[in-house]
């Protein structure tokens, strides 16, 4: 554990939090991700299909029931600052024969995506805590998970 | 145990299509490959979220083991991989 990538906390706005979102398909929800990342002033309009152009050219999903659409190396100027989204769509997404039932967008300056993918991913390698993020119906509680040192106890 | 160390060639980085080719190809080998940075933690290389821990951008210095039959050729058959841009090769029109 101590050569973890960084332990600095992901650039998650609770604004950029949404416990209850419903999409049609893959499109739909990497483009409400992109009007979250919008809305807290991370990116402007073109990281959406920037975004778009990412997944279809290969998948985001990640596993775990989780998706991370970001925007292609064409894309970084189209990003602010960095952060994160976390979109939880409780019905599922059919992600290209995969259910997803947690986005997260991710938009980051120069090599930034590396350090903020890391620390996803060890939070998603713990099988409890995706499994926790899966279920999370409140904004708290979707931060809580996300924190890198969130492991204190989160039932 | 067989390691190779080998810098990442693809200009983002150990993530999306160059992940997901590597991760692809590990799982394909008869040997079952680890990759660690440094004297980090190694994780398997078939797997995505591990491979993703390693924040590896272009030029971080990887190492892959693998251990048992068919671990050198595993080995050579990945370090190629990582050695390439990856990036480069699969963009369809990416300018």
């Amino acid at each position: 554990m101590a050569d973890r990538a960084g332990t600095a906390p992901l650039p998650l706005d609770p604004r950029a939090v949404r416990t209850a979102a419903t999409a049609g398909d893959v499109e739909d929800a990497v483009r409400q991700c992109g009007a979250v990342l919008q809305e807290v002033g991370a990116v402007d309009g073109s990281y959406t299909d920037a975004m778009l152009e990412r997944e279809r050219s290969i998948s985001t999903y990640v596993g775990e029931g989780v998706a991370i659409p970001h925007g292609t190396l064409t894309s970084k100027e189209a990003v602010r600052h960095d952060a994160v989204c976390v979109l939880r769509f409780p019905d599922g997404v059919d992600w290209h024969g995969e259910r997803v039932t947690v986005c997260v967008g991710i938009a980051a300056r120069g090599d930034g995506h590396l350090r903020l993918l890391s620390e996803l991913a060890q939070i998603l390698l713990d099988p409890d805590r995706a499994a926790a993020l899966r279920a999370a119906t409140e904004v708290d509680e979707v931060i809580q998970l996300l924190q890198p040192d969130g492991e204190e106890d989160s039932e | 145990m067989p390691e190779k160390t080998v810098a990442v060639a693809s200009r983002s980085g150990l993530h999306a299509r160059p992940a997901k080719i590597f991760v692809e190809a590990a799982a394909r080998q008869a040997a079952p490959v680890r990759i660690r940075v440094g004297g980090g933690k190694a994780v398997p290389a078939n797997s995505m979220l591990g491979v993703l821990t390693l924040g590896a951008g272009h030029g971080t210095e990887v190492t892959l083991e693998a251990e048992g039959p068919g671990a050198e050729e595993a080995l050579a058959a990945l370090a190629d991989l990582l050695s390439r841009d990856l990036d480069a090769e699969g963009a369809e029109g990416a300018a």
